[in-house]
């Protein structure tokens, strides 16, 4: 029986699986103690002939109360207090501190509907809602070791784009804008799914992200622009759907 | 038991001291009564019946999970003949949606709070009933209303509610779900929520005003602050549910837009709006549904040990401080939808500090057990069980509190593995022990120990295994509410899990048939208890069993506090426990002033 | 030691102020959607909506007034007559309010106040049905009660009708 966390290929991943890591070292001592307590009291702390009752103490004396604080406060500083210092720093330091004006990050607007996402960048000019937009459905393909910028937003309920291999998800909601940024360390296709119940076919709304090298995803790029320039059709603006990339946010 | 002796009227005539005679109608006495204890045996069956309901609708979903697309034995050609015997995707929305609110608002609510609340606080407290009993009685059939209501739903073109228990917007308006089921599903909580509303004013009033002479706050047994404090969260934010459900009708029956979004022109509302008001009543609904558990689980350690409650003041100052923090750390379940980063980390830095009150009061259990003179009765085991799953599933807790790992757990099976470890199995040990403890008291008999050890072996491993086996489910990625896991490559290698899960989960339903035989079997042959089997000395266990309509003949004096077990006083009479209205002259003697 | 009737009375007030308090978060509830879908809107009243009747609004409210001060001159039946006018009144101002597209769904200030107003006309009649069924014996119960619904109606009005 395999239980495997999905590889991680994400340069802020190590962040998530660090934190589950100290978490299951530190709770899984914390139970350790409490069960070995209760056992010991389990099997020395039975009723037996001659001892019929337990020691009379209402457990309010001085070094009782001592005791109990002494564990609250190191339950608190030793877990607690080192968990909230970390995620703040994970937090400001890489999460919430987005990519705006890094020329070098791709930007990317998702859109998620029921039961399927679309992805739309920007193209050769830069800006969003022009003919050359690449628009894809189902996959969205990304170079390596680029801080990717997405932008979610819903047409109908409220979805979640959920990236397992990059530790992270973001909801998408009907009316407003999220926004997320992640980076790829290793080319390869990873899954993406949703997470927030979306209806009968949640459990098909599932989409492909596709890591290259800078090389193939200029090739592909290329392919796409040339494509979609093709393909563009005036007349039927929703085909090349997305919005643009400032509003709303 | 009718018209009491004259004698003893003679001591009463004011104020809740005044005895009246018991009902003699059919319908007076069984159906529309007024006394608690007869409304609290009537939530206890209908949470149970629920329970059972509630509990098949698992099997299913496990069913789907273990074996995608098989059809289900037996079952299957009665509920989904038309789909040859598959639960289909929309069925099985339907199935986690109602299994959810079924559980929660249709057992768990009407087994703790108003099945033990009712039949228990009263006897608790010294009092002849509940402050209000006609109330008492509207609210059990609000209830019935609303199971109703609920009931019928399933039956409508379009379906039941499918949107999950937690109902986000727009996936609950019609934009998601069209068809009246949804609707229905928003009476019938509104209606349910109501009854939980009435049930706190009863039981708030009914502690602060009608606790016997020396039954102070501080010598009440901890189930009652367990039933009071529950009460207090329920009458504060089942309301707040109520206004979600109100804007939601309105949202779904007269077109207004509070939880859709408009264009700039129209203007409209926000489906985030939703998830606050539904989240700032379903933090505190978990730690409602949770607070008597602890309650009664902190006493009856304290009885089976044979001491004392460990820490009594402490536990209460702990419960008080988790009712206020209840309040503040609903965001924690909301860490996905893009919030400010003052405000998330609010919630988190909250969210954690409630994790130091549940150690003291877990810290207390242990202090109780410890230096005890332990009787590993049934009630016993379960009580102790609780106290081992419910370490596991506060602890994964904190995973889920810091925002850098819930990025990753939020919304896949660690979270339904956390809150089943607490949800369903402390919840569900500590009403067995709650059943098991009461029974003699509410029928008059006593259950089989025999079967209450063979009911609890194989529910305590099989519980842990379970939703341990789902921590590890949302470790490897997996999320909630899917029909068919492997639609995605990364959860194919799940299978085996899910299968050892379902089978495991076969095994805990199987289980419970053993419950269902001693239960009814001991009702009508069981050995007749005694006043006290198990010599304790709260008050309800100073009455016969079961008790009187009046409950007590002479209000009670109350001299103690209620865990007064292997005091020197008792050992001076002879015994290792007094009754907490057992007066007790003082004896001076050399031994006594050591 | 305190008659009977004093201890229950003391009891009906403790319910009465727990029922009032968990009535209030409902109202609250309510009200913080409104304080969101506020703002949230770019301008309040959102462009395009029809002028609000304040006055006719307001002048129903004054049954509920009628009522409060009814009950106080311990006249139920001239309260019953006034609460029932209020919501006569209430279902009269809603229709002319739907015909001006101001109703549900029309825009966020008919969802807002048609979802309040609703709500608390839910709470007169309730109120009413009450009055009817414990006529004489809680006086001053009823009279809390309905000043306590009053007071709803007096936030509602103040809060949509006339900021």
């Amino acid at each position: 029986m395999r239980i495997e966390i999905p590889p991680d290929v994400s340069v802020d991943g190590h962040l998530v699986d660090g934190v589950l890591g100290y978490l299951t070292w530190a709770t899984g001592i914390l139970f350790l103690v409490a069960v070995g307590v209760l056992v010991v009291s389990l099997v020395r702390d039975r009723a037996r002939p001659g001892r019929a009752t337990g020691a009379y103490t209402h457990g309010d004396r001085r070094r009782d109360q001592l005791l109990t604080l002494a564990v609250g406060l190191i339950m608190f500083f030793a877990v607690d207090a080192v968990l909230a210092a970390r995620a703040h720093r994970a937090l400001s330091d890489r999460f919430w501190r987005y990519p705006d004006g890094d020329p070098r990050a791709l930007r990317v607007e998702v859109t998620a509907r029921q039961w399927s996402w679309t992805f739309r960048t920007a193209g050769p000019d830069g800006r969003f809602a022009t003919p050359d937009d690449v628009v894809t459905l189902g996959e969205l393909h990304v170079p390596v070791g680029r801080p990717i910028f997405l932008k979610l937003r819903s047409k109908d309920v409220v979805h979640s784009l959920y990236l397992p291999n990059f530790r992270t998800k973001l909801d998408a909601i009907p009316g407003s804008t999220t926004r997320m940024w992640i980076e790829a360390t290793t080319p390869g296709t990873y899954e993406i799914g949703c997470a927030q119940h979306c209806g009968t076919s949640h459990y098909k709304m599932r989409g492909l992200l596709v890591v290259e090298p800078e090389e193939s995803y200029r090739a592909w790029l290329e392919r796409a622009e040339t494509d979609s320039r093709l393909r563009y059709d005036a007349a039927h603006p929703a085909a090349a759907e997305g919005w643009d990339w400032e509003h709303g946010s | 038991m009718t018209a009491p002796p004259a004698a003893i009227e003679a001591h009463q005539g004011e104020g809740e001291d005044a005895i009246h005679p018991a009902p003699t109608r059919f319908l007076r006495r069984y159906v529309f009564s007024t006394d608690h204890k007869v409304i609290g045996r009537q939530f206890l069956f209908l949470g149970l019946v629920f329970l059972a309901v509630g509990g098949v609708m698992a099997m299913l979903i496990r069913w789907q999970l273990a074996r995608p697309g098989v059809p289900v034995p037996i079952l299957g050609r009665v509920l989904y003949g038309r789909s040859g015997g598959v639960i289909s995707p929309v069925a099985y929305t339907a199935l986690f949606t109602m299994h959810g609110t079924i559980m929660i608002f249709f057992a768990v609510t009407p087994i703790l709070i108003g099945g033990f609340g009712n039949f228990l606080v009263p006897l608790l407290i010294g009092a002849r009933d509940m402050a209000f009993p006609r109330l008492n009685m509207i609210s059990f059939w609000t209830m019935a209303a609303s199971t109703s209501v609920l009931t019928a739903s399933f039956f409508v073109p379009l379906g039941t509610a499918n949107a999950g228990w937690t109902a986000y917007a727009t996936l609950s308006t019609t934009i998601g779900t069209p068809g009246v089921g949804q609707t229905m599903w928003v009476v019938a909580i509104y209606l349910n929520g109501s009854a939980s509303v009435m049930g706190a004013v009863n039981y708030i009033t009914t502690v602060i005003r009608l606790r016997a002479p020396g039954m102070t706050y501080m010598r009440m047994p901890i189930t009652v602050w367990g039933f009071f404090l529950t009460s207090v969260l329920n009458a504060l934010f089942v309301p707040v549910l109520a206004a979600g459900m109100v804007l939601l009708f309105f949202d779904r029956v007269f077109g207004t837009q509070f939880f859709i979004a408009g264009s700039t022109i129209r203007g409209g509302g926000d489906p985030i709006l939703y998830q606050h008001l539904f989240w700032l009543f379903g933090h505190p609904e978990v730690y409602i549904l949770i607070l008597p558990a602890w309650g009664v689980v902190t006493d009856l350690l304290a009885f089976f040990a044979r001491k004392p409650a460990f820490g009594y003041r402490v536990t209460v100052g702990a419960l008080i401080a988790i009712v206020v923090l209840s309040s503040v750390v609903y965001g924690h379940h909301m860490f996905t939808t893009g919030m400010s980063p003052l405000l998330g980390e609010s919630f988190m830095v909250l969210t954690m500090i409630i994790s130091v009150p549940t150690a003291l009061l877990f810290l207390n259990w242990l202090g109780t057990l410890w230096r005890g003179a332990m009787r590993l009765t049934t009630p016993m085991l379960f009580c102790v069980g609780l106290v081992f799953t419910f370490g596991i599933g506060g602890l994964t807790g904190l995973f889920l509190a810091d925002i850098v790992a819930d990025m990753y757990l939020h919304d896949t099976y660690f979270v339904v593995g956390h809150f089943h470890l607490i949800m369903a199995a402390a919840l569900l040990l500590s009403s067995f022990a709650a059943v098991y403890f009461w029974f003699p008291k509410m029928f008059g008999r006593m259950m089989s120990e025999r079967l209450g050890k063979l009911h609890f072996w194989p529910t305590f491993v099989a519980l842990n295994l379970v939703f341990i086996g789902q921590l590890l489910l949302g470790y490897a990625g997996m999320q909630r509410r899917l029909y068919d896991p492997s639609v995605y490559d990364f959860l194919r290698p799940l299978l085996p899990l899910n299968r050892f899960i379902s089978d495991t989960a076969y095994l805990l339903g199987a289980a419970q048939l053993v419950f269902v035989v001693n239960f009814f079997w001991s009702l009508f042959r069981g050995k007749p208890a005694e006043p006290n089997p198990w010599q304790v000395g709260t008050l309800e266990w100073t009455v016969p069993s079961p008790p009187p309509h009046h409950n007590f003949d002479r209000l009670p004096t109350v001299v103690r506090g209620p865990h007064e077990l292997g005091s020197p006083e008792a050992r001076a009479r002879g015994k290792d426990w007094l009754a907490q209205d057992e007066i007790v002259e003082i004896v001076e003697s050399a031994e006594e002033s050591r | 030691m305190i008659a009977r009737a004093d201890r229950r009375q003391v009891d009906g007030l403790v319910g009465l102020a727990i029922f009032l308090g968990a009535t209030t978060m409902l109202f609250a509830g309510l009200l913080l959607a409104y304080a969101v879908l506020r703002a949230q809107a770019i301008a309040w009243p959102p462009p395009g909506t029809p002028p609000f009747p304040t006055a006719a609004a307001g002048a129903v409210g004054l049954l509920l007034v009628g009522a409060s001060v009814a009950l106080r001159a311990a006249r139920p039946g001239v309260a019953l007559a006034c609460g029932a006018a209020f919501l006569a009144g209430q279902i009269g101002l809603w229709r002319h309010l739907v015909a001006a597209h101001l109703g549900p769904g029309a825009g966020p200030l008919g969802d807002v106040f048609f979802a309040l107003t609703g709500f608390h006309a839910l709470h007169v009649a309730a109120g009413l049905v009450v009055l009817v069924a414990a006529r004489a014996r809680r006086p001053r119960l009823a009279t809390i009660y309905w000043d306590f619904v009053l007071a709803v109606w007096l936030v509602i009005y103040v809060a949509v009708c006339l900021t």
